[in-house]
């Protein structure tokens, strides 16, 4: 306990802030800044049980695995202008393999912050581990108030905890839609420390502000039902994998067509897809309204023209090009002339401290059926 | 998407089979503005479900050929186009029986030696079988066929085997004809003459004639018959299920010695609903066609319509139809060479 209250105090005395490494100084700002979480969005990670828990933490770099489609679609996100900023809930001590990982996929990234959670068990600030709003959302502002702020933001998250409630308090923070006061309450509500709650009022304070949080997509790794998500709006899509949200960015007109196929072409790669299971990845985005038929159409039509360009030579082990696109054709056909569904504009306010609560209420019950909960 | 609890316990089933049978497509045919709707508020893999758009379906009460003619586009009609043209491998259906064989017969071709197509209904019994420990024994034909002649009791018997053997994981099911008495000699023509047809047939294990009683007591693991009579059968077992099941609630209401006799018994009476419980075995198949169609019970709950998506699966998996065909082929071809022996000696 003399080493415990010896370290306890000195961290307290020398009071040392969550850090990333500093970043070399930009000169102009960035068009578009995609920042992604790590486990159960980039990583295929278990953590259900103690057991996983321990996996997670001694597997190598080279065990660890991507989701189908993640890393063509990072890969294809890294353009002129776009700064890929990594923020996730495991600990400081996986930065090595968690970055070797991340080299191993050929993915380049601007930014990389993981939760220094030894610095809270030293502080015996227990609740903090299993925190999420109190880490995630300041390290999110922080992030905007450290570089030069861009015009355009994309997050990437998950269904296994609280991504979609704290991505959309972070965009509508930016967007000046949420108030001191209001703020406060949430924090309140997610139990955050009082000094962490001073800490992120002034980051929301300082932050530049404007509608730049264009889209947020949550990885349904659960399989939650995607309706449960309507609630946050449009800007929020939840998608079963990376070809649906590569379809989404192509109508945002982030991605190209060919840089589609690029994603798509991994998933037939890994062997846990199939053409037909692609398709069908397009027929529940256009059935849940999440993607309009135009779009589409449009995509069928320039990814017609990458294929003719070459964008598939070289891939004997698939079928002639026509042949794909009228499967795809075929998945819309299908649908008849179903309506999609309503999906509330992102004009309607969200409320917080009651999403939070049920949050809480959702971790409980996991907790109850013995499914650990980690801050992923 | 006909049944009684449609659509919502086909798509929760169908949900459901998404996510516990990886490498299955679900195709679910039907409205599609509703099946959209309904979809998104379930767990489910949207990679795994398809929607195929069909505006009508047939009613439980319709009576089938009016209804198939007035309504071309009802989602049976679909979805056995749909398996025909290679765009799905089985069908599963809760929704109306007849409408169901009817469409399966307009739409797809018998497999070569059979001449007429079985509708096999589950049934508990005393006894267990096969590596699951199966309480269900198959009984075929309910009413596909009404009028069945030894040939086809016969077929009939060889598609039974060759379902159970794959489905409850029985390695030598056991094959008996109904009939009103076990000796090879009672019974109406086509029955004697399937019953001598059935002793040449090595290919199956043939354990001769049973009697009604026999069918609850799992004497027979496949019980072979004709339409008219299966379907009598099927009836009559549910008709006494659900008057005991009124028996007893009118016992509870009736005396409270009574009502304590049956709570006394009441952990034993829900042991034995358990393993009664047809929702587990899913559906009863349709035999004969190159396709498969499973057909799941009107009042189906989503687990029972998952269960019926899960037979289906593991009799495609188990390749039940090429498997019937060969065993039809080899029976054939024994009766051929017997045929061309007994002539010889002749």
């Amino acid at each position: 306990m003399g080493i415990l209250g010896t370290l306890r105090s000195r961290i307290l005395t020398v009071g040392l802030p969550p850090q990333p490494p500093a970043l070399p100084r930009q000169v102009t700002p960035p068009k578009h800044v995609f920042r992604w979480d790590l486990d159960k969005t980039y990583l295929r990670t278990e953590f259900d049980s103690l057991g996983d828990l321990i996996k997670s933490a001694i597997e190598n770099a080279a065990d660890k695995q991507a989701y189908p489609g993640a890393t063509a679609l990072l890969r294809a996100l890294r353009g002129e202008g776009h700064r890929i900023c990594i923020v996730s809930g495991s600990p400081t001590q996986m930065r090595q393999v968690l970055a070797a990982k991340l080299a191993l996929d050929g993915v380049e990234w601007d930014e990389f912050v993981l939760k220094d959670n030894l610095r809270n068990i030293l502080r015996g600030r227990f609740r903090a581990l299993r925190a999420q709003i109190p880490y995630k959302l300041p390290a999110l502002l922080d992030s905007r108030i450290r570089s030069l702020p861009a015009p355009n933001e994309t997050l990437f998250g998950d269904d296994a905890e609280a991504d979609a409630i704290i991505y959309c308090l972070y965009a509508d923070i930016l967007s000046e839609r949420v108030t001191p006061a209001d703020l406060a309450r949430v924090l309140d509500a997610a139990r955050a420390y009082p000094d962490d709650t001073d800490r992120i009022l002034d980051l929301a304070r300082r932050v530049p502000k404007g509608p730049v949080v264009r889209r947020m997509f949550i990885h349904l790794d659960r399989r939650s039902p995607p309706g449960g998500f309507y609630r946050y709006g449009r800007r929020l899509v939840p998608v079963f994998n990376y070809f649906q949200t590569a379809m989404v960015l192509y109508g945002d007109r982030v991605l190209t067509a060919r840089q589609v196929l690029f994603v798509a072409l991994e998933m037939l790669d890994s062997r846990q897809f199939e053409l037909a299971t692609i398709a069908n990845s397009l027929q529940d985005l256009l059935r849940r309204g999440r993607l309009e038929r135009e779009v589409a159409l449009r995509l069928a039509t320039e990814a017609t023209e990458a294929a003719e360009q070459g964008a598939l030579s070289g891939r004997s082990d698939l079928p002639p090009f026509d042949q794909i696109a009228r499967a795809f054709a075929d998945r819309v056909r299908q649908l008849g002339s179903a309506a999609p569904p309503q999906i509330p504009g992102d004009d309607e306010p969200l409320d917080y401290v009651k999403l939070v609560d049920e949050e809480h209420e959702r971790r409980r019950v996991r907790r109850k059926r013995g499914v650990a909960v980690t801050s992923g | 998407m006909g049944g009684d609890l449609a659509p919502d316990a086909i798509v929760r089933g169908a949900a459901e089979a998404s996510l516990s049978l990886p490498g299955a497509e679900i195709v679910l045919v039907g409205d599609a503005t509703a099946l959209g709707r309904l979809l998104p508020k379930l767990r489910h893999d949207g990679a795994r479900v398809r929607v195929h758009h069909a505006p009508s379906f047939v009613e439980m009460d319709e009576k089938p050929a009016e209804a198939l003619a007035a309504k071309p586009d009802a989602s049976i009609l679909v979805g056995a186009d749909l398996v025909a043209r290679g765009e799905g491998d089985a069908l599963v259906s809760a929704g109306n029986t007849g409408a169901s064989v009817l469409a399966c017969s307009r739409r797809w071709k018998l497999l070569p030696g059979v001449r007429r197509a079985a509708l096999a209904a589950v049934f508990p019994t005393e006894l267990r079988r096969g590596d699951r420990n199966d309480p269900f024994s198959l009984l075929l034909d309910v009413g596909a066929t009404i009028d069945a002649t030894a040939e086809d009791l016969v077929t009939f018997a060889v598609m039974g085997s060759a379902y159970a053997r794959l489905v409850s994981q029985n390695r030598r099911p056991r094959v008996a004809l109904l009939s009103n008495g076990n000796e090879a000699g009672k019974g109406p023509a086509a029955v004697v003459r399937a019953h001598e047809l059935l002793l040449e047939t090595t290919e199956l294990n043939f354990v001769g004639n049973i009697e009604g009683l026999d069918i609850p007591r799992g004497v027979a693991d496949v019980v072979v018959c004709s339409g008219f009579v299966g379907n009598v059968v099927i009836k009559m077992l549910e008709g006494v299920s659900e008057t005991v099941i009124r028996l007893a609630r009118y016992a509870h209401k009736e005396k409270l010695t009574w009502r304590l006799g049956l709570l006394a018994l009441s952990s034993a009476i829900d042991q034995l609903k358990e393993v009664t419980d047809w929702q587990q075995y899913g559906g009863a198949p349709l035999l004969g066609f190159e396709h498969l169609f499973i057909k799941a019970h009107g009042r189906s709950s989503a687990r029972a319509v998952t269960n019926a998506i899960k037979v289906a699966h593991k009799a495609l998996a188990g390749g039940l139809t090429s498997h019937i065909a060969r065993t039809m082929a080899e029976v054939e071809e024994r009766r051929r060479r017997t045929g061309l022996a007994a002539a010889g000696e002749g």
